[in-house]
Order: C-alpha cells, then structure tokens, then sequence
C-alpha cells in the first residue's frame, strides 16, 4: 500500500523557486499497477522518485508498505532502496563493463553476491528469454533486450514496489508491448505494487490506477477505466 | 565490489595506462634511490669491518690523501694510556700508474665524448661497437685511480688487525728488507686494470708495475672486496716521501691500536683530547658519520621524489574526476539500487588504490630491471645495488597508499551526489 498525504515539493533552480508538487494526495494498494501521466515538467518523475525514496518531499507524508519515507534515516533508505523497491529507467542504465547477469545482482553486490542469489537471477534471465545472453554486455544486447535485464534486476529482489520511469520510451512500440506483457507477468506472479511514469496510454489497461498530473497537482483520473481507481486527492 | 573496481580501470585502458606511468615512475624513483642508498652504505660497511684500528688524520680532512701531520706526533700518541702500537703512514694519489694520470683520463674522457658525438652524426649507431666498453673503462679509470699507500714497515708489523697482510692473496706482504726499495703489494683489481702489455693477462707477483715513471716488482696480492680499498698500493712509507716529495717531518696518517678493541672509540676520544690537531676515527665513528650523512642525503632524495610523487598523485586525482565524472548516471542508478555512500566511495577509492598498486608493481620491476643492467656496468667500482624487501614493500606501500589519497576526493565528490541529479546529469 502506497499512501501520499499532501506532498509538495520544491527546490531552487538559479534565482528561481519551482514548485515541482503541490499538495498531491493518493493512495495505491497492494498489487496494482499505477500510471502517472501527464505533461513534461507536471511533476510526475518528482513523485516517482519521492516513492523511492531517493529525494525528500518539502512537506507532507509519504508512507509505503507501512514506512514513513519522510522521517527514514540516510541508512534506512539505502536498505528501503535495496530490499523493498526495484528501479526501472528509460535509458535502461546497465553498467557497460557487467554481463548481464551481474547487472541483474549489482544490488547486492557490496554485501556480496551468493549462489542462490546467482541462481535466481539466472532463473530469472531465462524466464524472460536471456536464457542464453547470461554473459553478455550490454553492448552486445538489443535495447529491448537490455530493458528486459534492467526488469530482471528490478525484480530479482522480489520487491514490494516496482517503479518504472517511461520503462518503453526509447523503444519501438512492438517492442514496447513486449517490455510491458513482461513486467506486468512478473509484477503479477510477485504481487508488487507497479508505478509507471509514461507518455504512452496504449499500455494502461482497464483496471490500473491513472494518476494524472499537471503543474504539480493531481488532477483526477483519467485513461481508459475513470470508474476504478484508488486516489484520493484533497 | 572488487572485482567491479578492477574491470572499472579496464574498461578505460588507456587513461589506466597514463595514470600508470604517472605514478610508477616516481616509484622507480624511490626505489632506485633507496636501492643506491643501499648499495652505499653495504660498500661502506663491508670496508669498514676490516678497519678495525683508530686512525689519526689531521682534523677536518676527509681522507688520508688529504691530511698531514707531523711525524713527531707519534710519540705524543704512543705516551697515551691505553694505546698499545702506533704506525705512521703516508697516503697520496698515484702520480702515473702505466703512464696513466688521473687528469690524463678526465681529459680523455672529455675528447671521447666529443669524439663521439661527431661519430654518431656520420655514422649509423652499429658502427660503434665497443664503445661503451671504452667510456665505461675512462669512466672507470678516474674513480679507482691507485691511491698509494706508504708503511713504515717495521711499525706495522706488530699491528694485529692490519687490513692489507690479512687480505693477501699471492705472494706476500712487505717485510723490513723491502724498506728504501721499489717493492709493492696490489689488489687483484689493479692487476686487472693494468694487464701486462705482451700477454695481456692481469699483473701477477714478479711482474712490474710503472709507478710515476719507475719500475716496481709486484712481490704480492691482495684482495679485500672493498672498492675502497682495492685501489691502493702498499709500499714502504719512505718509497712513497721519495716518489711524491713528502718530506720526512710529514706524516698522513698514524693507524693506532688500543690495548682492548672493544674501547677503540673510548681511546680515540682521548686522544683527540690530547691533541687537539688531531682527528681521531674508528670504524663505528666512519660508519655513524657516514650514515649521518646518507641520512641526510636519503632525505634530499625523498623531498625530491616526493615533488614526483605529488605529480603521480594529481594525475590519479585527473584520472579519477575524470571517471567520476564519465559515471554520474552510474553512480546514481547504483545508488537508487540501494549503495550506500559509502559503498560509493570504497567503490571509487578501491580503484584509485587498484591503480596505486599495479604503479607499485610496475615500479618495482622496473627497479628491478634497472639494477639488473645498471649492476654490471658498475660492477668494477665494487659498488652493488639493491633492492631489499624492506624497501620493495615500502614502495608498494607507499605507490598504494599515494594511489588511495588520490582516489579520496573523486570518490566523495560521487559518493555526495544525490541519485535523481547525477542521473540526469548522465543523461546529458
């Protein structure tokens, strides 16, 4: 469960005061997939990241699995971090010199990597179809085939929450159906909670949560099923 | 999170490399300073356990060539409690050995120089051969010139720990009967250096020797490993007044030995409390001065190498913003993952200490290699270097430890960026 209790958020650009959220209220529970949409500079990635617990609102709460991220120590949002979210960005961002069974285990690699971990990152891998590319670089892998490797290190932590940054945005659109039938599979077999930032409303099925956004505040719901949704806005 | 570290300097080969050279030149540095360092104070110790006597010399010179003194000091040392024998001797460098002077080399030396250079302008460099063999034996030439060494023979006789009779070879040492007369002892190494004209084989006893234009009988040998001592000629102490016209009333030095050996230093002191011109110096005198002065020197050397070393550890600081700089989006999706700061800045500092090593290791080979060519070139001079383990893990130590100071502050510089923004910034 995901609960936003009026987080706004600004920082200082130069001279200036951009205020990135505005009061933003909502809730998302356990297991469903949640899509933030809106325009470029609405404050969607702000949120997102906020849920991951990489920056700090300016005011408000944000609580998720029973957390408070607003009072977390440096530490216990490393660990938050490390067990309980799984990232997914646009530019996928594998590190260029691990294969990518290690990219999948590059969390857990200063506390050390064991073999059932390995095991279940090779499991994983081959779910998704890299069976054989266990070993490649990202380099020697096809964009889609690199977003499938950033899903498996999202996911190899069987987290509670999988946020996605506009998971398809430097993929063609066959390919980005591809992206999305396999994370919504494993973020269903998982149960985790899926927040997705996306321009692309071809991915949001009846049934997910639309969080639309602009200027900062939350506008209400929209996409292709308005009657279900969990948020409450203020 | 090591083995990420180290395929992290792989992935940029040829900034690893520069940095490299950056710091393990300076490493060579160290190492081959010590390692001469070293190989000074080895040649100093290994001659200075066979004097085992006090000299006298005049105070404030540096060497018997140098001193004087006069001869009638001798009785004035002989009266002092505790001195046991006393046996004045006279010390000059060898006007002419073989009609060889030493200012005859360093002339040589210079026109070989010159010589060639114009040959290396008109000639390809295979054309040459043997030539550094003939530098390197001017060269030679000029540091182990003969210094000759007079006894008076009778005196020296009763000497216990005299180095020369000790260290005898071939044939033997001198005897009363060979006073006034043109009878010498050399080293194995001047009958090396000076080989008999007709058959070209080292001096051996029964041969002459040409002493500023006379003939002297070589009747022994002698050997002491020290380059130091391995340039002198020993004869009768008024053979050598004659040939370099020091006169009677003048000594160089008084070799002088003690009722207990144990207390050379405890008599030496007396005596330069009794004569005030005199300047007395045992073994372990020679060797703590000597290593009072290598000290200093070693610390002149290490400020030197040091300025090296802080250009060694700028350029890892360069390499290091530079990759820290390349890896922002790194950085801040490693830590959305869940790294800590911390685990940031071992994974930075730990490669900028990767690199401090592998400069360590490269350092030291080319120490190493350089000893190995350098050693026989100097081989003549009785002068070894080396590299003692101390010394090799000192530098390693020092390569890692100048390799990790480097890394410290690229590595808190990423270790400070906040996940969203250095992604952002490497998106850019």
């Amino acid at each position: 469960m995901i609960i936003v209790e009026n987080v706004h958020k600004s920082f200082r650009n130069g001279q200036r005061e951009v205020h990135a959220l505005r009061g933003v209220n909502c809730e998302v529970r356990q297991g469903r997939a949640a899509f933030i949409v809106g325009p470029s500079g609405s404050g969607k990635s702000t949120l997102l990241y906020l849920m991951g617990a990489l920056d700090r609102p300016t005011s408000g709460r944000i609580v998720v699995d029973g957390l408070d991220l607003t009072t977390m120590s440096e530490v216990e949002a490393n660990t938050y971090r490390r067990e309980k979210i799984g990232f997914i960005f646009q530019s996928f961002n594998l590190i260029n010199n691990l294969t990518a069974v290690e990219n999948v285990l590059v969390s857990f690699m200063p506390r050390g990597v064991t073999p059932q971990l390995r095991a279940r990152a090779t499991e994983l891998l081959t779910d998704v179809g890299l069976g054989d590319r266990l070993e490649h670089r990202p380099n020697q892998l096809s964009g889609g085939e690199q977003q499938r490797v950033a899903i498996c290190r999202a996911l190899v932590k069987d987290p509670v929450l999988v946020l996605a940054d506009e998971p398809t945005g430097e993929l063609d659109s066959r390919t980005g159906d591809e992206i999305y039938r396999v994370l919504r599979r494993l973020q269903a077999e998982r149960q985790a909670t899926l927040v997705v930032v996306t321009h692309d409303r071809r991915f949001i099925n009846a049934d997910d949560v639309v969080l639309e956004i602009q200027d900062g505040r939350l506008l209400g719901t929209s996409g292709k099923s308005r009657a279900q949704h969990d948020f409450a806005q203020a | 999170m090591w083995t990420f570290a180290w395929r992290n300097l792989l992935t940029r080969p040829l900034r690893t490399v520069l940095a490299l050279v950056g710091l393990s030149i300076p490493i060579l540095g160290v190492l081959g300073l010590t390692s001469l360092s070293d190989g000074l104070k080895n040649l100093v110790g290994d001659t200075l356990s066979q004097v085992q006597g006090v000299i006298i010399l005049r105070e404030g010179t540096p060497s018997p060539v140098f001193s004087q003194l006069p001869a009638e000091m001798e009785e004035r040392i002989r009266a002092i409690p505790g001195v046991a024998r006393v046996a004045p001797e006279v010390w000059q460098v060898a006007p002419s050995v073989e009609n060889k002077t030493i200012s005859g080399n360093v002339s040589k030396l210079a026109a070989k120089k010159i010589a060639d250079r114009i040959k290396r302008k008109n000639q390809s460099p295979d054309s040459t051969p043997g030539k550094m063999d003939e530098t390197q034996q001017l060269v030679s030439n000029i540091f182990d010139h003969p210094v000759l060494a007079g006894q008076d023979i009778r005196k020296h006789i009763g000497i216990k720990s005299a180095v020369f009779p000790r260290a005898m070879k071939e044939g033997r040492f001198l005897e009363p009967g060979d006073e006034g007369s043109n009878k010498i002892v050399i080293s194995r190494k001047i009958a090396r250096d000076n080989p008999n004209p007709e058959t070209n084989q080292p001096r051996k006893v029964g041969d002459q020797l040409d002493i500023a234009g006379e003939l002297f009988d070589i009747i022994g040998i002698y050997e002491t490993g020290s380059m130091i001592l391995d340039v002198v000629i020993v004869m009768d102490i008024d053979t050598v007044r004659r040939i370099t016209n020091v006169p009677k009333e003048t000594v160089s030095t008084f070799y002088v030995e003690g009722d207990d050996p144990a207390h050379n230093d405890e008599l030496g002191e007396v005596i330069e409390q009794t004569l005030p011109t005199a300047d007395s110096r045992g073994a372990s005198e020679i060797m703590s001065n000597f290593g009072h002065l290598m000290n200093q020197l070693d610390k002149f050397l290490l400020a030197t190498v040091a300025l090296a070393l802080v250009v060694g550890v700028v350029g890892i600081v360069n390499t290091m913003l530079m990759s820290t700089t390349e890896r922002f989006a790194e950085f801040g999706v490693l830590r959305t993952l869940g790294w800590s700061r911390s685990n940031l800045l071992t994974l930075v500092t730990a490669e900028s200490a990767y690199l401090g090593l592998l400069a360590g290791l490269i350092g030291f080979a080319l120490a190493l290699v350089f000893t190995v060519i350098v050693n026989p070139l100097i081989d003549s001079t009785g002068l070894s270097l080396f590299i003692s383990p101390f010394n090799a893990t000192r530098g390693l130590l020092l390569s890692i430890i100048m390799g990790t100071l480097g890394g410290l502050y690229p590595a808190w510089k990423a270790s400070r960026l906040v996940p969203m923004a250095a992604i952002r910034l490497g998106a850019r």
